[in-house]
């Protein structure tokens, strides 16, 4: 069955062009996103995952700029169009929510006021229909007394209401795509249990694309559909859920899932990807991977590898991804 | 407006000093509007103060004259009707001189790179010259009197302003909740008037309510330096200006003339204390920010 993305990002490089020097912060990323489905977005901090979702929405600041590449929403370039066209889409089809719900509300101003401006901002309904479905929203979000917290400020609110908040006002115009950015990373666990309960439940009803930004490996696990994982601002593997984690091909992705502490096996000491994320200004020659990669070769210092296929919807930027087959037989028992 | 009206009214009641501020600046206000009831005008001009004697040496508080007089004018005359003088020099210079920084220090804030650059180092030269000076200069640039000495206070008045909000646009455009607006789909232009300016706006309004009090007293203070309001305008500057000759007091006796110093001195140190009071109140009771 061969589906229509709702969202495709084609070779996607957004450039920051600071005072030290060139930040190739996305170089060259391409995925779909498809209607009802969540893609995952996985990676460490600094890997670009956030640069693509503002670059989507094309809200980067004064110093970043997209240089190359395409995002097609239902065919449409965002990147070309004016920017008041730009305007229309944010919000109304392309939400997004934000890692601190602390942070991401204005503090002069009730969840109402906020949630009735984006409302407002692109269905034509004046103030009091406005404000019955800001209630309606919050309602829907699972805050209880919908009335009483519509005129409260985001400091009366805890950090889980303050998401909920957020989410509300992100769907108020039923957007075709969601992006959230680390929707569950400022809250506590069983309030992230129930937030992504609460998103996955949005999703079946208005049946929008997500795409869920996050560098918890346990949240794509049980929320995402397909994965892409993003290294130095590359995406290095992309496959469905399932494909990546029972065999990942990458090195990376690899090391990440070694990463993760396993209940059902005894460790003595977590395994940890060896080095650190490299300088964006100064990237290794070749693979950006390879200072930190167990299976580096010469090859990987001289050349920079490319997207290959290795399965159905499976593709991986890697020269030696067999080496990571061979390893994975070898350290059966050990780590997997 | 609902709960947080009352709420904020409540704070405002609770805090004694809050109360003090504005029991002062309604009484000074209350004063200012009654003025003509209070000392009716003896000549065309009620601003300028009746001489009731010829007689140039102060003369003690006496019925008639409850503050006394100096110079052959009533003190009571001066500090009433120069309660008026307070506020017009206060209000004016402050409201227009915050409005030219706020215009100035939000476009640099906003627009930075070279923009920024060119009206921040025109900031920094007024800054750089110093304040009374410059406005003594101006002042006798000008002429003397009461309109010139405003002028070159707003000349030199905008800059605190300006930069207080440049930073604080500066600061709040790197905020989470600006990025968000955008990714809503605001404009611009809402993006600084709704998200940008109810979080930046408050350190200066409460700056601007704290300076009516101090430019009031600048203004007394070329007015002492006889660079103010001509001779027998009711402003309280005027009236000190007139107690320069008397400061000493007589001889063996230094507290003489105690009246001419110590009523306008009151009214002006009051004046000034009740919108400092008032600018911390208003800071403690409409920032959302800064409630406990």
């Amino acid at each position: 069955m061969e589906k229509k993305p709702v969202l495709s990002v084609k070779n996607l490089k957004t450039y920051f062009y600071t005072e030290d020097g060139i930040v190739k912060a996305v170089d060259g990323v391409d995925f779909d996103v498809y209607q009802g489905e969540t893609l995952g977005i996985v990676g460490e901090s600094g890997c670009g995952k956030s640069v693509t979702a503002l670059s989507i929405l094309r809200i980067l600041d004064e110093k970043g700029r997209i240089v190359e590449g395409q995002v097609l929403l239902d065919g449409v370039d965002l990147t070309k169009i004016e920017e008041q066209d730009m305007r229309k889409i944010r919000g109304k089809d392309i939400a997004i929510i934000f890692q601190e719900p602390m942070v991401a509300l204005n503090p002069v101003f009730t969840i109402g006021d906020q949630i009735m401006e984006a409302i407002m901002l692109h269905q034509k309904v004046d103030e009091k229909t406005a404000r019955n479905m800001a209630v309606d929203l919050l309602r829907k979000v699972g805050i209880p007394e919908p009335e009483k917290r519509i005129d409260q400020y985001p400091h009366e609110l805890s950090g889980g209401m303050r998401q909920r908040a957020m989410i509300a006002m992100a769907l108020s115009c039923k957007p075709k795509v969601l992006i959230a950015d680390e929707p569950t990373t400022a809250l506590d666990v069983t309030i992230q249990a129930q937030i992504m309960e609460l998103m996955k439940e949005l999703q079946k009803e208005y049946g929008m694309a997500i795409m869920l930004i996050t560098h918890d490996l346990g949240l794509i696990a049980e929320n995402a559909d397909r994965v892409v994982v993003m290294y130095a601002g590359k995406v290095v593997e992309y496959a469905d859920v399932k494909t990546l984690f029972n065999d990942p091909k990458h090195p990376y992705t690899w090391g990440l899932l070694h990463a993760i502490p396993r209940l059902d096996i005894e460790q003595t000491r977590l395994y940890n990807i060896p080095g650190v994320v490299p300088d964006p200004l100064h990237f290794p020659p070749g693979c950006k991977f390879n200072p930190r990669c167990e299976f580096k070769e010469e090859r990987c210092t001289r050349e920079e590898p490319q997207l290959i296929e290795v399965g159905e919807n499976h593709t991986v930027r890697c020269f030696f991804w067999q080496k990571v087959d061979e390893a994975k037989k070898r350290k059966v028992g050990e780590f997997v | 407006m609902r709960v947080e009206t009352r709420r904020t009214l409540r704070r405002l009641l609770r805090n004694p000093s809050a109360v003090l501020g504005f029991s002062l600046l309604i009484f000074f206000t209350l004063i200012a509007i009654f003025a003509p009831l209070i000392c009716p005008p003896q000549s065309y001009d009620p601003y300028m103060i009746p001489i009731v004697t010829w007689d140039k040496t102060p003369q003690p508080p006496s019925e008639g004259h409850p503050f006394g007089i100096i110079d052959g004018r009533d003190i009571f005359y001066g500090v009433v009707w120069g309660t008026r003088t307070a506020f017009k020099v206060g209000l004016t210079v402050t409201l227009t001189s915050t409005l030219v920084g706020l215009v100035i220090g939000s476009i640099a804030g906003y627009f930075g790179g070279w923009l920024d650059e060119v009206l921040m180092r025109i900031t920094d030269v007024f800054l750089s010259i110093p304040y009374i000076l410059a406005a003594i200069v101006m002042t006798a640039f000008l002429g003397m009197g009461l309109d010139k000495v405003m002028i070159s206070l707003i000349i030199f008045g905008w800059m605190a302003t300006a930069r207080l909000i440049r930073a604080n646009i500066l600061q709040a455009r790197e905020e989470q909740y600006v990025l968000a607006a955008k990714a809503l789909g605001v404009s611009d232009f809402w993006v600084i008037t709704k998200h940008i300016l109810p979080n930046t706006i408050f350190p200066v309004l409460i700056q601007a309510t704290m300076r009516i009090g101090s430019l009031v007293i600048t203004a007394a203070a070329l007015s002492f330096l006889g660079l103010g309001a001509p001779v027998g305008y009711a402003d309280w500057g005027a009236l000190l200006n007139f107690a320069r000759n008397w400061l000493l007091g007589a001889s063996g006796e230094a507290l003489r003339y105690w009246y001419a110093i110590v009523y306008p001195g009151t009214a002006m140190v009051l004046f000034v204390l009740a919108w400092n009071l008032v600018g911390d109140a208003l800071r403690d009771a409409f920032d959302p920010r800064l409630r406990g």
